[in-house]
């Protein structure tokens, strides 16, 4: 069972990502509409993984969509084959993997939109829809079994 | 090393050559194009310097307008010296694009070879492309000859790329009047030029591996007005360094650059308003008509954005009678830049008459005497004290006479 | 001011002419003007390219002129053309033609009465000879230098050299001949 905060940094998901929040003036708002994605110095930061980053605040990284989601996909890793099929799929990077192994879903930027489960190849699916209040353990503990072939 | 280029103190150039001097010797790191009449020897030029090593840049072959604007925008965000140039149907093309670039603060530069827009198809100049580019938050500055759109193209790269600017700048010259005519020009040597005009110092460079950026972001209702709004800001607060950028040319090429200029204005009651190199011709006719005694000038904007709203109420305050001349279809509407005119002296204490007159449409001759004719009805409403003609006419048209609406002042 | 106005074909190199001029009497330390109406006019349609020259900078930009010169450099554009439009008391014309000028003034009547102020000489014929080519633009120049008087020939010639200085040594050298016949041979 994954940590619901897997590989979750203090600035991640901090702030709810929402209209009409933190509005500022003409007078404070970046020139060109511009975003910088790094606070400090990003030379050196292309192998390092996103808990290594200092993102800034205009980067999604630091906003959550989590409240977005109705149902949430729950990750079974005894399944799983590490196709990497989800992460591929995910469009919002909400897949983790590492060193092409899959280790289960950033809770705070997932939609819960359901194309991870819907592309995933294994019998029975390694990734299953559930309702956002379903804890995690009782979720694994439903998993289906092997659907058989019909002879 | 680039290659020397052998230039005389005099040239002999016209302004499609001049200004492809102006983007040598600023040393331009880029310029995507899709060349058009009549502007394409700005780029094709531009080509054969860095074909022949006089310049180390990238021109890039591009299968649009809206391409090669878009090709300038991403070079301009990677952080390099970026210009093209473009007419007509080509600068229609890249509208939606120009939007994009001042949106973004990127400082390039585009050489607009003023154009009629079809249709009917007209090759000739006349200013319904640069009128389509008013409102796109790009500075534009207006050349009357070859040697300003020389100077001006150099002074552009110093405006655009001041970081209390940073906004794109066109500068507008008549298609075959200015571009086609070859004039005396006298350049500044390559390293005067340079030293003018300084390197490039990029902001949000997307080069910059160490900060990297995110362009073109959307922002809907809760911030695009914030966004615009300080862009708009950004292009009213220019004035002053256009106006240092001026001063410094001035001292290292002796010509004089105003945002507005003026001609024999100090004790003038009749005027007329023009944009290009009909501001030239006025002037010519202005002197005669002073020979017969009729106190008469020509301002022109240099600057037509920021439009100089504060020096054409200076300039045109104590004027009697003032003509606008519109080298655009106003597509029914009063033109454009009388509107415009107009609106500045509605704020001033004797609000002179205002006629406008449409003229030198796709490439039309404006002649000195046609100017005269404008002058001649400017005095007969000065005298009579209210607009004796239709305050909208057309000069120079074949047919019967044109024109719309009728003063209510007496 | 001087005005000039040429008469040519799309082709025959009267912009090119015109621009050579200007860039020469430049020299001189005068303002010139040099430009054409043409604009997607095709190979052999009929074009003008004008010059003005001043001692004072020329902030006129209008096509109109009355013009001190009109330069022909198509024979047949002498009959067609209305060369005479907006003339003056003192205009000189330069005509390419193989005729004579009694010939010529016959066929042209608008030019009766300014048999002094016609010029002729067979640019045609003389830029075959020289520069192998029918380019009457070079052999006009050199026409134009003699009835003007503004230039030595010599100064002229040298001048053409550096205007010329990116072509062949062979077209250099066609062109000064061209020049050169031209300015002995107008009447």
């Amino acid at each position: 069972m994954q940590d619901p905060k897997l590989c979750a940094t203090e600035k991640r998901g901090l702030h709810e990502l929402e209209a009409g929040k933190d509005l500022m003036g003409w007078d404070e708002v970046t020139q060109g509409s511009v975003l910088p994605s790094f606070e400090g110095d990003a030379s050196n930061i292309a192998h390092l993984k996103q808990e290594e980053r200092d993102y800034s605040h205009f980067n999604s990284y630091t906003a959550t969509v989590a409240s977005w989601r109705v149902q949430k996909p729950v990750f079974n890793i005894d399944v799983c084959i590490d196709c990497q099929n989800c992460w591929v799929w995910c469009p919002d990077t909400s897949i983790i993997s590492r060193d092409k192994q899959m280790l289960g879903i950033d809770y705070d930027h997932c939609k819960g939109c359901e194309v991870c489960v819907e592309v995933c190849p294994t019998n029975p699916k390694s990734l299953l829809m559930f309702s956002e209040q379903e804890d995690l353990e009782t979720a694994l503990s439903q998993w289906p079994e092997k659907k058989k072939k019909e002879k | 090393m680039a290659e020397k280029f052998d230039l005389n103190e005099r040239e002999v150039w016209d302004g499609n050559y001049a200004a492809s001097q102006a983007m040598r010797q600023a040393k331009v790191d880029v310029m995507a194009a899709y060349p058009i009449t009549p502007s394409t020897p700005i780029v094709e030029n531009y080509g054969a310097y860095v074909a022949n090593g006089y310049i180390d840049g990238e021109f890039v072959m591009v299968e649009s307008e809206h391409a090669a604007m878009s090709a300038c925008v991403g070079a301009s965000a990677a952080g390099g010296r970026v210009a093209t140039a473009t007419s007509s149907q080509g600068f229609a093309l890249m509208v939606e694009v120009l939007y994009q670039a001042s949106g973004m603060r990127l400082p390039i530069v585009l050489n607009v070879v003023n154009r009629a827009l079809a249709s009917p198809l007209n090759v000739r100049g006349d200013h319904a492309d640069m009128y389509l580019g008013r409102d796109a938050g790009w500075i534009q500055f207006g050349a009357f000859n070859s040697q300003e759109a020389y100077d001006l193209a150099l002074c552009a790269f110093k405006v655009a790329e001041n970081h209390s600017v940073r906004l794109p700048v066109m500068i507008h010259q008549d298609g075959f009047i200015t571009s086609h005519t070859a004039q005396n020009v006298y350049p500044l040597t390559d390293e005067a030029a340079y030293n003018f005009v300084g390197d490039i110092d990029p902001v949000d460079d997307m080069l910059d591996f160490s900060r990297p950026v995110t362009y073109g972001a959307q922002t809907e209702e809760d911030w695009h007005f914030e966004h615009k709004a300080k862009q708009h800001k950004a292009i009213m607060d220019s004035v002053p360094v256009i106006e240092e950028v001026f001063a410094e040319f001035e001292k290292i090429s002796g010509r004089k650059y105003k945002r507005v200029e003026t001609y024999m204005m100090e004790d003038a009651e009749v005027a007329i308003v023009a944009l290009g190199t009909t501001v030239e011709t006025s002037r010519v006719a202005a002197m005669k008509m002073r020979e017969q005694g009729i106190k008469a000038g020509v301002v022109a904007p240099r600057v037509f954005r920021p439009f100089p709203f504060d020096l054409i109420r200076d300039a045109l305050e104590n004027v009697k009678s003032v003509a606008v001349l519109d080298r655009s279809s106003p597509g029914g509407a009063m033109g454009a830049f009388y509107n415009e005119i107009s609106a500045a002296l509605y704020t001033t204490p004797k609000r002179p008459l205002v006629t406008n007159y449409i003229y030198g449409l796709g490439g039309r001759d404006f002649a000195v005497q046609d100017a005269i004719d404008i002058y001649n009805e400017q005095k007969a409403n000065a005298d009579a004290g209210y607009i004796t003609t239709d305050i909208q006419q057309f000069s120079g048209l074949r047919g019967p006479k044109l024109g719309f609406f009728q003063t209510k002042r007496s | 001011m001087i005005e000039i106005r040429w008469h040519s074909r799309a082709g025959q190199g009267a912009v090119t002419g015109a621009k050579s001029l200007g860039d020469i009497v430049a020299t001189t330390g005068k303002e010139v003007q040099a430009f054409a109406l043409y604009g997607s006019a095709k190979r052999g349609a009929a074009l003008r390219a004008y010059n003005r020259i001043d001692d004072k900078p020329i902030i006129t930009h209008e096509k109109f002129m009355y013009p001190d010169y009109v330069l022909v450099i198509d024979p047949a554009l002498a009959m067609t053309d209305d060369i005479t439009m907006n003339d003056k008391e003192t205009t000189k014309y330069i005509i390419t033609s193989h005729l004579n000028k009694e010939e010529l003034i016959k066929e042209i009547p608008a030019l009766e009465g300014k048999e002094d102020r016609v010029f002729v000489v067979d640019c045609i014929q003389i830029s075959l000879d020289t520069i192998g080519r029918s380019i009457p633009n070079a052999p006009m120049l050199g026409a134009f230098v003699k009835v003007s008087g503004m230039f030595e020939l010599d100064y002229f010639l040298e001048n053409m050299k550096r205007v010329l200085a990116k072509f062949p040594q062979k077209i250099i050298d066609g062109n000064m001949q061209a020049i050169t016949r031209a300015y002995n041979e107008v009447k």
